[in-house]
């Protein structure tokens, strides 16, 4: 960082903490905010009236037991193995979680991207290989790229156990039907990279609520931050600003887009600790439901609801109605070498992100 | 599980493209990218560019400041 940087931030910072007077509570809805956030210290930086609370963007902690359950129930065919991004491996299902099956020598393969996995279904011939298909926007492009290619290439064997969640319904849940009080909004930059700015308009427009599209640097969270204070206290209109214009197009990644919705439907999906969103998922559509593991396989995932460990508040966390620290769990009987909730699994879980980094008490 | 890391276009390969990585090189796919150089800065998510970066974004923001400062009674 320039020297000319840091006085820009600085700058921002007293002008931020010298113009809240009373308490607003500012959600970053995405799990990677909630990770930068507190690795530069930027609560530290500002007043203690700006509460900053977590969103449900992050997708592992969203993600229902019954698909876990449904991953470990395919590793029981002798011809499946089960391929996933590192960061599903440690949550629980209620039969345990695909870390617990890697250890008793089940076939759990963790990638890195989903070229992986082409790679994977080409070397593995005769197997069939189900890629954990998790994620928001960012990632569900990638999904359908593969899939593309694997018709393209008419590979047999790979298929996906989809899990993909879209992020406006959730905003909108988490606005309208929750009624949760917030005063501005960071939303997701990568998300936004691929849908552009487009989810995140009803934010103000519908809910009057400041919002700022932000990247991911001290810099951009920063003054991301310092434009909601200047629309929260008045000082400009509320409006959705975009301050990650480096990387987000108003109209985002239409190659990405298009891929989307060559590949994917909308349908319904619950979200673990939230419940049923509408139109909140991403599902194989038609055209490529033979990819589709939960047909091949005939698996059924249920939705029902899910009951979190005894005094486990990450159903609020994820809502930004609570924080973690009121858990009483949380630091004690709950850490990331033995997490008992799932926001404590994933490295950018609102509890394991306070716990490594901690929060507002700072 | 969003996380993107940028990159620099070294070499590209039909559906891919070869990066340099905070100095280590890693090899990309760039089917979401329309009309890549080398020398392009792109971001980088679970081995997929997903979208071209400005490196300007400094004046960029402090120009959405002071634009902010303008807007103010
Ligand atoms: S600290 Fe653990 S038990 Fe408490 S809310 Fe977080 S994940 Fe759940």
């Amino acid at each position: 960082m320039t020297q000319e940087e840091k006085r820009f931030i600085e700058k921002i910072v007293t002008q931020i903490n010298e113009s809240i007077k009373s308490d607003i509570r500012i959600m970053e809805v995405c799990g990677t905010h909630a990770y930068q956030i507190a690795m530069f210290g930027i609560r530290k930086l500002l007043t203690p009236k700006i509460h900053l609370v977590s969103g449900p963007g992050c997708p592992v902690c969203v993600t229902e037991p019954d698909y876990i359950d449904a991953l470990i129930a395919l590793l029981r065919h002798e011809n499946v193995s089960v391929a996933t991004f590192g960061d599903l491996l440690r949550v629980r299902g209620s039969s345990g979680s695909l870390e617990e099956q890697k250890s008793l020598g089940r076939k759990v393969i963790t990638v890195y991207s989903p070229e992986d996995v082409l790679v994977l279904a080409k070397k593995k011939k005769g197997e069939y290989i189900v890629f954990a298909a998790v994620g928001f926007e960012t990632t569900a492009p990638l999904y359908a790229a593969l899939l593309q290619t694997a018709q393209k290439e008419k590979i047999q064997n790979l298929f996906l156990l989809t899990s993909l969640k879209r992020m406006e319904p959730a905003i909108r849940f988490i606005l309208g039907e929750a009624g949760v009080h917030i005063d501005g909004m960071l939303c997701p930059g990568h998300v936004a990279t691929i849908t552009g700015i487009g989810p995140f308009l009803p934010v103000t427009t519908e809910y009057n609520i400041p919002a700022v599209i932000c990247g991911f640097e001290a810099m951009d969270i920063i003054a991301s931050i310092g434009i909601l204070c200047k629309q929260i206290t008045g000082e400009v209109p509320h409006r959705l600003i975009n301050t990650y214009k480096r990387c987000v197009r108003d109209t985002g990644n239409p190659t990405a887009l298009c891929l989307i919705n060559e590949v994917f439907r909308i349908s319904d999906v619950s979200w673990r600790g939230i419940g049923m969103i509408q139109g909140s998922a991403l599902t194989l559509n038609h055209r490529y439901e033979v990819y589709d593991a939960a047909k091949r396989f005939n698996l059924k995932i249920e939705t029902t609801t899910t009951s979190f460990p005894d005094g486990c508040e990450c159903g609020k966390i994820l809502i930004g109605e609570k924080t973690p620290d009121v858990c009483n769990n949380f630091g004690r009987m709950c850490t990331p070498e033995h997490p008992m909730g799932p926001c404590m699994i994933s490295s950018e879980g609102a509890c394991a992100v306070y716990y490594r980094f901690g929060g507002d008490e700072i | 599980m969003c996380v993107a890391i940028p990159a620099k276009v070294i070499k590209i390969t039909g559906a891919h493209a070869e990066v340099d990585i905070i100095g280590n090189r890693k090899k990309i796919n760039i089917l979401l990218i329309d009309e890549l150089s080398i020398g392009d800065k792109v971001m980088v998510h679970a081995g997929f560019a997903i979208s071209k970066i400005d490196d300007e974004y400094f004046d960029f923001l402090r120009n959405i400041f002071e634009e902010m400062m303008v807007d103010s009674p």
